[in-house]
């Protein structure tokens, strides 16, 4: 699989580190904190997620990759993004 | 004869890393060292000093002949605007040149080096036998320019070696 970095271009998926769904938000307090740890959704379907293009521009990217079929949709830079 | 590698180690260079301050676009970073800075992989130079493009706001800047001190003059250059930090000995650089150097470029790194969308000027940073790198053309010979982390130089020299005697 190939990721579109904003700044790198297209790149191996290895070059990558994988963090998982950009949605959840970190509580201001230890309400929720147990969901925003640990319960993730498993959607069938478009997803944004978190990955670190560690042998790369060394920046946090979101991708919104389709679950059912790998296809990406787009990339931006997480820092931009609010993720 | 195979296609022919040439390869050695670029000796007596000064390179720092430039990373922009919060809020402060590669304009402002690139007016205080003269230089076109755009946040894209690229290399620019003003005839004294160069800049390669390794992600947003972030230069590998490069004197080939530099006078002692090069690190803090950029600092000084860049009060405010961006961190500097001397890696004149953190990396070490390779130049790969001759009719093989693409070809033995495209047998280590996972990215396209034809020169339809890699042409002198042209930036990558990567992993090229799995050893991090960053790669920037030169010319169109084609030459090549490649800095590793000092550590994995020796490393870095293997693989070259043992492409080299493969192409
Ligand atoms: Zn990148």
């Amino acid at each position: 699989m190939r990721l579109p970095c904003p700044y790198c271009g297209d790149r191996d998926a290895q070059e990558f580190s994988y963090r998982g769904d950009a949605g959840p938000r970190r509580p201001e307090g230890e309400d929720g904190l147990f969901d925003y740890v640990y319960l993730r959704d498993n959607p069938a379907g478009p997803i944004r997620e978190l990955w670190y293009h560690a042998n790369g521009c060394r920046n946090w990217i979101v991708v919104t990759r389709d679950t059912r079929t790998h296809e990406v949709h787009g990339s931006s830079l997480a820092r931009e993004s609010g993720a | 004869m195979a296609e022919h590698l040439i390869h050695s180690e670029q000796e007596g260079w000064a390179l720092a890393t430039v990373m922009a301050r919060r809020a402060v676009g590669p304009a402002a970073v690139g007016a205080a060292l003269e230089l076109e800075l755009r946040d894209e992989p690229v290399a620019v130079s003003n005839g004294a000093i160069r800049a390669i493009g390794t992600g947003p706001g972030a230069w590998l800047v490069i004197d080939t002949e530099p006078d002692h001190g090069f690190a803090d003059a950029l600092q000084d250059r860049l009060e405010g605007l961006a961190s500097v930090s001397d890696q004149s000995s953190g990396y070490a650089v390779f130049r790969l040149s001759g009719a093989g150097a693409r070809t033995a470029l495209q047998r280590g790194a996972a990215i396209d080096f034809h020169p339809d969308v890699f042409a002198p000027g042209s930036v990558a940073t990567t992993a090229i036998a799995h050893i991090g790198a960053i790669v920037w053309q030169v010319d169109d010979s084609p030459t090549y320019d490649v800095a590793v982390f000092r550590s994995l130089s020796g490393s870095f020299r293997h693989w070259l070696e043992e492409t080299a005697a493969a192409l």
